[in-house]
């Protein structure tokens, strides 16, 4: 304790220096214009780093969930474009007619297991039954098709990807209607080539046409885009082209996804079932 | 003792109402002189006893300042400097210490220790002041090359009129 007065009794000089100072700069920013000014400006300067530091902060932990955000939006956006006329946002919010119905309803999923590396690759999303995910619904991004649901749980499920050796997806050149069948072909070792068959002979394409979904299937809307032209070759004894198609998707390197959910679907197939069991 | 304390009490009032009322209109309004400036007023504080302690030395420095200020109109700017001022006079005076130490007793005066140490010693203080003076006034170092030409240009013209006073009076006390 001794020492400590001690202390203080030999810092007093510098004690006293401080406060002094301190009352002097106190007067000097209050009394004198110029200096007022730039002690303001300064102020706001410093306090105005320290709020964009602390921003950049929160910025960095809600990415997640601004990421989410971002693809619900998206998902509301696709839900517009495949459903020309039916407002969609309309639909979600308020009581609506039974004929303004989408077809088609996008649910956001985070991607939560993704193998690229075997013969059967396969994707798990932590939406399931309890969101309203049914088998048989596409999956897709902004860049493309990603695979098809097989399965769900309550919670989870797990799809066919794209680099699965039994997916086979409806597609079509952009602007024709010749319906082919997007396969990919493990021997090529490249997760974004796939290969598109069934198109005939005489159809005129040329490289860099964009292959999107026919939708002449159930699972996926018209027009979502698989990837571009990158060759085609004349198979002699085959009826139909053999045709490389890039895809712009990077399979590898998918986050979000959105799960297509065709509220129609079950209509239609009874109703093909139908007809053909009628014709039976 | 008595008249060591007088002394300081002509030279506070001296000093101080000679920079608010002669001084102040050196330089100012002089388009060709805009880093002339002559502060004479840290004499006081300069020739304080050196066994005042540095509280007092403080107190008092401040005081010199907020009279040249009010003097000024510029509250707190000569303030700050005096008091920095008055700080620094220990270190100086540590810095530049005799081989045989100081007689306490006396005052840091040229007729007490010999004109050279003084000449070295108020040189040492004026500079800090002229300095601290400054940058106060700018309030930024972005004009450090304002500050230092105002600084240098002030502190020959100040050191001339702190010899003259030297001169004049050879203050013992």
């Amino acid at each position: 304790m001794f020492n400590l007065i001690q202390l203080f009794l030999r810092l007093s000089g510098f004690f006293v220096f401080l406060l002094l100072e301190i009352v002097c700069f106190t007067l000097v920013v209050k009394y004198n214009q110029t200096q007022k000014d730039i002690y303001v400006n300064s102020v706001n300067v410093g306090t105005g780093l320290l709020h964009k530091a602390s921003a950049n902060f929160r910025y960095y932990f809600s990415l997640d969930d601004e990421n989410y955000r971002l693809a619900r939006e998206n998902a509301r956006l696709l839900e517009k474009m495949y459903n020309p006329g039916v407002d969609t946002l309309e639909y979600i919010d308020t009581a609506y007619d039974e004929s303004d119905v989408p077809q088609y309803v996008f649910q956001v999923a985070k991607v939560l297991k993704n193998t690229v590396n075997n013969h059967h690759n396969y994707i798990v999303l932590d939406k399931g039954s309890d969101d309203g995910i049914a088998p048989h619904s596409g999956i897709i991004t902004n860049n493309g098709v990603v695979g098809i649901v097989r399965k769900v749980s309550k919670r989870f499920s797990v799809a066919m990807s794209l680099l699965h050796r039994q997916t086979r997806i409806s597609a079509k050149i952009k602007g024709t209607n010749y319906p082919g069948s997007i396969t990919w072909d493990k021997m090529e070792n490249n997760a974004q080539i796939l290969s598109l068959s069934d198109i005939p002979k005489h159809a005129k394409l040329e490289v860099g046409d964009t292959v999107v979904t026919s939708g002449f299937s159930t699972i996926f809307p018209e027009g979502i885009i698989i990837g571009t032209i990158e060759s085609s070759s004349v198979v002699p004894g085959k009826h139909a082209l053999d045709i490389t198609v890039r895809s712009k998707l990077d399979m590898t390197n998918i986050q979000y996804v959105y799960i297509v959910k065709n509220l129609f679907r079950k209509e239609q197939e009874e109703l093909l079932q139908a007809v053909m069991e009628e014709d039976r | 003792m008595n008249s060591t304390i007088l002394a300081n009490i002509y030279r506070f009032f001296g000093l101080a109402l000679l920079q608010g009322l002669v001084f102040q209109s050196v330089g100012t309004g002089m388009e060709s002189f805009r880093y002339l400036y002559v502060i004479i007023f840290p004499i006081f504080i300069i020739l304080l006893p050196m066994r005042a302690p540095v509280p007092l030395v403080l107190l008092l420095g401040f005081a010199i300042g907020i009279f040249v200020d009010i003097l000024y109109d510029t509250l707190g700017l000569h303030a700050s400097a005096a008091v920095f001022t008055a700080f620094s006079r220990s270190f100086v005076f540590k810095l530049l210490e005799p081989r045989g130490g100081y007689n306490v007793n006396l005052s840091p005066t040229a007729a007490n220790l010999g004109p050279v140490w003084f000449l070295k010693y108020s040189a040492a203080l004026m500079f800090l002041h002229l300095f601290f003076y400054f940058s106060v006034e700018a309030f930024t170092f972005v004009y450090i090359v304002d500050i230092l030409l105002k600084s240098l240009v002030s502190f020959i013209v100040s050191m001339l009129f702190l010899l003259i006073f030297q001169l004049i009076f050879n203050p013992k006390e």
